[in-house]
């Protein structure tokens, strides 16, 4: 028999577990008398079957803006469906809500990136500015609700927070108040309102100002620059037009703004502001005269990326693509399934057409039978870029051979990982694409019904491909009888409601079918019985956008890229502590250190590269001395990682890695659907040991502990999220021990662990008196022109005197 | 599907191949099996006759894949696969009884059990030296059914008038009910249960096996060694007792005055033991009058139970003094002599005499074992799972529908003991710590199998809850180990509100849709749920009486509080 552990009573601070449901009292939660009218005109509309749930659940959010127990009950009324499965349901979807909230919701990123560059000093200000404690997530007034989401995809903006549709990126402890206040004024004056996405065909001949409008780039103000350059235009009668693109992956550099005049060189500017618009169509089209007003060096740019006053106004700078940097972020790139990027309009089908847009569609149609599609992907070496690698040729083959006449295909667009975006990116910017794609696999496969499934948080993307299926029906590249073929396709969106578990294929086929997410044991594959039983193809976004391209330029030259085993390209979301952050297109086979110094050109000056953690909450964490490794399935799971879907965050020495292993054993334990017991209590246990660790409250034995219940969890969980949910941790164990050896000795030698670790002021300190007036727990005495000091007791280990001091007085021991 | 695939993609590829008609042939752990198309791994382990542990399985249900206590390995994958829910396939080699099947079977438990709210017994009898079986005895003390009283103390302790009397009373410092009022009276309560067997017209007599030919020479007429006897001579083998004074009690006679132990009662409770066959020699000492040796040779064990030791008493018998007692396996209390065994303070010094019955019990089931050839397993403590200790909040949840009044002094005096109305009075105050489901829990049994710690990851303690809404089920949510059984009963009766899991992941609990009572939820298949639930998170009402015992009326409602005075003259507990 073991010693008791008893470190979890520290390590943890969530709500203990009530049997009453959170619907709860009817009369508490709903103050006025509740128009339940709605209730039955959407199921009206949406319909009464069971599968109707989730869409009823969250128009009926949408509506009242959380669930009202009354609704809920009105539902069953009128529906097949029980309160047991509608409850159930309803309290397993973490976007469904089933109290009030306050008029504005702050949503607080806790993605990697966020994470590792300060997103919980941000949260505990907040909370502390608005003067919520742990339990309380609204305040008083109802003016403000917390909201925690697992990731925004606007990582290079890190840490960043969203109040309704307002992004603030690059925020601090200390620019909280400011952030509230402007916020606040932007609703006094009433400009805060969604900001449509506007498409405009282009002219030929015409010059072109292209702007970007992928999430990061709307993130970074560009609805605003658009619309600004667009009466810049209208003002000077100048004869061009501004085209809206897709994300051009250089997201470190939002809102991005190309300039493309015939006979002249595209000339692109990063980080502009609304304000610099004027200057940007004058300098274009008028005689110059603005232009070193403009002009800066580019090395420049590189220094003021990750600035703490980003969403302020900020310096903007002409970009050269011709300029190192830039040559060094783009040159080893390679755009297969981000083919075009930074040049077409998302929405507009001829721009598509004109690149070659349903060509491979076409010709899968007229010109091969469903063998020999399936045969090209096959000989191409396509793997699925969900992150596990299955051959998609296979997979292929399996639906199609699989009996039945009714068969599905569904796009995985569920891309869960805090710190990974590619998906939504490609979903955003190349919707014609992934369409047809999919339309492809539904034909190689046997299906004549596709599903997309996109995630919840991703509502840009899910409104760019709703409208793509409308204008692809339209003009019958979609629905029936395609290119004259006896082909005919029916496509379906469905949106997710916040489950991070759904993202496993038997996961999203019960969300699909109405109920609670949760895997189920495999075999039998979807492959054999999948949707409604039937057999079903499921793909992810990445792997659907690369068909296109291999069918038009054949399996041959998608095979000729990349290493032994894996083939072709991969996008990753490149985040945290490297200078230039952002989508990056690679060839498999690359190494990480190649991605990390060239693309990412390395990280910040007076730091050391540590380890990058790829795959996100699957994944793991490589050491630097290992960085040579390549960018290959089974390299990568050799090293204990995986490649999982594409988040790539990379780490410097001011980087706790037990800090970073327990923030994903968090997620990955929120985010378990609870069905089986290692991944349920398994994984808030070994959270529990790395948090008390964490908190100075390590045990001996912990270490040994710790590593067996990983590999327990890792063999015995049900489904992917908990067979892998380990990985972070054993990975971190694997390379990195000493520190957890630290960690149980009382130290964290990253500075990281806020029990561990005390802040003090060096006699470097010039007594400006910033740390005392920043200070929010009134920790440090104002003592202008002499050295200032901090009281370890009063000190909460914010880090603003830190970020604030201007002569890096401020040391973490 | 993301990266999910990576685990099951080599299975799928056999699983594809084999879609085969004729029935699969497999292995598990080297056996060849054949099962019907569509069987389970666990189908075949059962056809072979192999035991694998299931919690959240049930026949004719959908498996529902959640406890993973029933784990298994096939073809040798890094994965294990649950075998309820695995599809036996043709080829399939799987192994059940490996170290890594077994530790992960018994992590699995460790983990539910790590975060399971209760006790399996009740903390009076887990801290109780005998481990006498305390609430079942005071449940048929509150119930008036004496003799059944006496025989479930009896099983640990024979001399409960005696030990009634000169307890310490460790149960009672174990008594939740302490942090509410004031501990249950356990030790009065045993002691009427004993007196009232003495007084009996007809005292109880155990049943005593036929007789097994073999003899038992004890060595002590103490506690130690007249407990030992009384269960020897129960399994039927034939009892000596040797003891160099002149009357049977040892300390019990010669250490305890008579005022705190009147003679009457302990010649009572030996005469009880007596009665069943003991042969007494008194006045002889062994060591002096008699060579041990001489009884190894005459008897087929002897046991030591002759008190506290010195080198020159146990140079006497030949035996090697440890630390405090004589040398012996702590489990199975055997010497390194075959046959001769070690109890009470021989063995460990106490002043406590109810650890003295205890050791002589535990002596005479070892002893048992070893007459019947079998390997003495040793007897442990009742394995238990402990809640600890209950707040403010929780203790009025848990309490509820017991008595509020205090505890009862003795009416007649802390000499004469409880009045029989008193005794019953006392014994409703019980708050029944111990867990209705102690004798069918599932995962009891497995964790007792397979030795799964209770606290190896215990974490933060849950809230205490109790659902009593139900006319014939309780539900204490802190049990639930969310095998989701009772979901799918409910669903298919299409109970009209039914159960439902609410909220996922860790934090994840059964209950009915929409805050409603579980009256409401089950109307129709509460007693399927009760039984299907592998263990008592959903428990029949009444456990023990199988009469309607909604709630335990309170005794005297005006009369709540404490009952004063020892002279008392009954102060109107006249039930």
């Amino acid at each position: 028999m073991s010693t008791e552990s008893v470190n979890s009573e520290t390590a943890q601070s969530t709500q203990q577990r009530r049997y009453e449901p959170p619907v709860g009292d009817a009369s508490a939660t709903e103050p006025q008398e509740l128009d339940l009218a709605f209730v039955d005109q959407i199921v009206a509309e949406v319909g009464s079957g069971p599968d109707a749930v989730i869409p009823l659940l969250q128009a009926l959010q949408k509506h009242y803006r959380y669930l009202p127990q009354a609704a809920l009950q009105r539902v069953c009324e009128i529906t097949e469906i029980s309160p047991a499965a509608i409850v159930g349901v309803a309290t397993f979807y973490a976007k469904l809500r089933h109290s009030p909230v306050g008029r504005h919701i702050i949503s607080i990123c806790h993605g990697t990136a966020c994470h590792v560059k300060g997103a919980t000093h941000v949260s505990e200000a907040l909370r502390r500015h608005l003067g919520l404690d742990e339990e309380t997530d609204t305040t008083d007034d109802r003016l403000f609700t917390l909201e925690r989401v697992d990731c925004l995809g606007c990582c290079t903006l890190a840490p960043v927070v969203q109040i309704d549709g307002v992004t603030y990126g690059h925020l601090t402890p200390d620019g909280v108040a400011r952030m509230l206040q402007d916020f606040l004024e932007l609703q006094r004056r009433g400009v805060v309102d969604q900001r449509p996405v506007r498409d405009e065909a282009p002219i030929d001949g015409l010059a072109e100002i292209r702007i970007g409008v992928g999430s990061c780039c709307i993130a970074g103000g560009s609805m605003d620059v658009l619309g600004e350059l667009q009466k810049a235009l209208r003002a000077i009668g100048a004869p061009a037009v501004v085209k809206p693109v897709g994300c051009v992956g250089m997201c470190h550099q939002t809102p991005l703004v190309e300039v493309l005049v015939p006979g002249e060189p595209p000339a692109v500017y990063a980080k502009v502001q609304p304000a610099d618009a004027e200057a940007i169509v004058r300098r274009h089209f008028e005689p110059r005269g603005f232009v070193r007003k403009l002009k800066s060096a580019v090395s420049q740019t590189v220094d003021r990326i990750l600035t703490d006053e980003a969403w302020e106004p900020v310096n903007r700078y002409a970009l050269d693509v011709r300029d190192a940097p830039v040559c060094a972020f783009l040159g080893p790139q390679q755009h297969l399934a981000t083919e075009l990027y930074g040049t077409a309009d998302p929405l507009n089908l001829d721009d598509y057409l004109a690149h070659d847009g349903f060509e491979a569609l076409r010709k899968c149609l007229t010109e091969l039978a469903a063998n020999q599609v399936i045969e090209s992907m096959t000989r191409s070496g396509l793997r699925g870029r969900g992150g596990a690698g299955f051959p998609t040729g296979r997979k292929w083959e399996l639906v199609r051979q699989a009996p039945g006449d009714t068969k599905y295909v569904i796009c995985n667009g569920d891309e869960g990982d805090p710190g990974a975006f590619m998906d939504r990116m490609l979903l955003e910017s190349y919707p014609f694409r992934v369409l047809e794609g999919l339309a492809i696999a539904a034909h190689a496969v046997g299906a004549r019904e596709a599903v997309l499934y996109i995630r919840a948080e991703y509502a840009l993307a899910v409104r760019r491909v709703r409208e793509a299926i409308r204008i692809c029906e339209a003009q019958s590249l979609l629905g029936d009888n395609i290119f004259g073929s006896d082909f005919s396709l029916r496509l379906g969106i469905t949106e997710g409601a916040g489950a991070f578990v759904c993202g496993e294929e038997t996961g999203l086929i019960a969300s699909l079918e109405g109920r609670r997410g949760s895997p189920r044991l495999r075999p039998p594959y979807p492959a054999n019985s999948g949707l409604w039983g039937r057999p079903t193809c499921v793909n992810n976004v990445e792997t659907l956008a690369l068909v296109p391209w291999i069918i038009r330029n054949g399996p041959e030259a998608f095979a000729g890229l990349g290493s032994q085993q894996s083939k072709g390209t991969k996008v990753f979301s490149l985040t945290g502590k490297v200078k230039r952050g952002g989508l990056i297109e690679v060839p498999m086979g690359i190494t990480i250190r190649e991605i990390v110094n060239e693309i990412g050109g390395g990280v910040a000056e007076g730091r050391s590269f540590k380890a990058v953690q790829i795959g996100g909450p699957s994944g793991g964490c490589i050491p630097a001395h290992l960085a040579d490794t390549p960018v290959d399935y089974e390299a990568l799971t050799g090293a204990g990682a995986i490649m999982g879907s594409g988040g790539l965050v990379v780490m410097d020495d001011s980087d706790c890695m037990l800090d970073v292993a327990r923030y994903f054993l968090e997620f990955t334990q929120r985010e378990s659907c609870g069905k089986c017991t290692p991944c349920r209590v398994g994984t808030r246990r070994m959270l529990d040991i790395i948090a008390g660790l964490c908190a100075g409250q390590g045990k001996a034995g912990d270490l040994e502990k710790l590593e067996e219940l990983a590999i327990m969890v890792k063999s015995t969980s049900l489904c992917g999220l908990g067979q892998t949910a380990p990985n972070p941790v054993l990975t971190t164990l694997r390379y990195f021990r000493e520190e957890y050896q630290a960690h149980l000795d009382g130290k964290c030698p990253a500075g990281k662990c806020k029990d561990l670790i005390t802040y003090r002021i060096t006699d470097d300190c010039i007594g400006c008196t910033r740390c005392a007036q920043h200070c929010p727990a009134e920790a440090i005495a104002l003592t202008p022109y002499q050295q200032h000091e901090i009281d370890p007791e009063k000190c909460i280990r914010c880090d603003t005197c830190r970020q604030v001091c201007p002569s890096d007085a401020v040391v973490v021991e | 599907m993301r990266w999910w695939w990576s685990s099951h993609g080599r299975a799928h590829a056999i699983a594809f191949r084999a879609t085969i008609k004729h029935m699969p042939k497999l292995t598990i752990d080297g056996r060849e099996v054949e099962v019907a198309v569509g069987a389970t791994i666990l189908d075949a382990a059962h056809k072979l006759g192999i035991e694998i542990p299931i919690l959240c399985f049930r026949q004719n249900y959908r498996p529902q894949a959640s406890c993973m206590v029933c784990v298994v390995r096939v073809n040798g994958s890094d994965t294990l696969v649950p075998s309820c829910a695995t599809k036996a396939e043709d080829g399939m080699e799987v192994e059940s009884e490996t170290e890594q099947v077994k530790t992960a079977r018994r992590t699995a438990l460790e983990l539910l059990l790590g975060d399971h709210l209760g006790d399996c017994v009740g903390p009076c009898q887990a801290i109780c030296p005998a481990h006498m079986d305390i609430p079942t005895m005071i449940r048929l003390i509150a119930e008036g059914r004496m003799e059944e009283a006496v025989a479930t103390v009896k099983q640990h302790i024979p001399i409960p008038a005696v030990l009634g009397r000169i307890c310490p009373e460790l149960c009672e410092k174990g008594c939740r009910r302490g942090d509410l009022d004031s501990p249950i009276a356990i030790r009065l309560l045993k002691r009427h249960v004993g007196d009232y067997d003495i007084a009996a017209d007809k005292p109880y007599v155990p049943e005593c096996r036929p007789l097994t030919g073999k003899k038992v020479a004890i060595i002590g007429a103490g506690p130690a060694g007249l407990s030992a006897a009384y269960y020897l001579l129960q399994a039927g083998h034939a009892c000596t007792v040797f003891d160099d004074r002149e009357q049977p009690g040892g300390m019990l006679r010669y250490g305890v005055p008579e005022q705190a132990l009147p003679r009457k009662v302990l010649d009572a409770e030996i005469h009880s033991i007596v009665r069943l066959g003991l042969e007494l020699r008194p006045g002889k000492r062994v060591g002096r009058d008699i060579d041990i040796e001489d009884l190894s040779r005459e008897f087929d064990a002897v046991l030591v139970a002759s008190g506290e030791m010195s080198e020159e008493t146990s140079g006497g018998l030949g035996l090697l003094m440890a630390a405090k007692g004589l040398q012996a396996d702590r489990s199975t209390q055997m010497t390194a002599t075959p046959g001769i065994f070690v109890a009470g303070s021989a063995l460990s010094p106490s002043r406590h005499a109810v650890r003295a019955v205890s050791s002589g019990r535990a002596a005479a089931c070892a002893i048992a074992q070893y007459l019947a050839g079998e390997p003495i397993s040793g007897t442990d403590r009742p394995y238990t799972v402990r809640m600890g200790r209950l707040n403010e909040q929780e203790m009025a949840t848990f309490s509820a529908g017991t008595p509020a009044y205090d505890r009862l002094v003795p009416a007649a005096g802390e000499a004469i003991g409880f009045s029989d109305e008193q005794a019953r009075a006392e014994a409703q105050r019980c708050l029944h710590c111990e867990c209705p489901g102690l004798h069918d829990c599932k995962l009891r049994k497995w964790a007792m199998l397979y030795q799964a710690s209770p606290t190896r990851y215990r974490g933060q303690r849950r809230t205490f809850q109790r659902e009593t809404t139900h006319p014939g089920l309780i539900y204490e949510p802190g049990k639930c180990i969310a095998c989701g059984l009772c979901i799918q009963i409910a669903e298919n009766a299409r109970e009209r509100l039914g159960l439902t899991f609410v909220g996922r992941g860790f934090d994840v609990v059964v209950s009915v849709p929409f805050g409603e009572p579980l009256a409401a939820g089950l109307e129709k298949v509460a007693r399927e749920c009760a039984e299907a639930c592998p263990t008592a998170a959903l428990a029949l009402r009444a456990a023990s009486a199988g009469e309607d015992t909604d709630e335990i009326e309170p005794v005297q409602a005006e009369q709540s509080g404490t009952v004063e005075g020892p002279t008392g003259d009954g102060s109107g507990l006249n039930r």
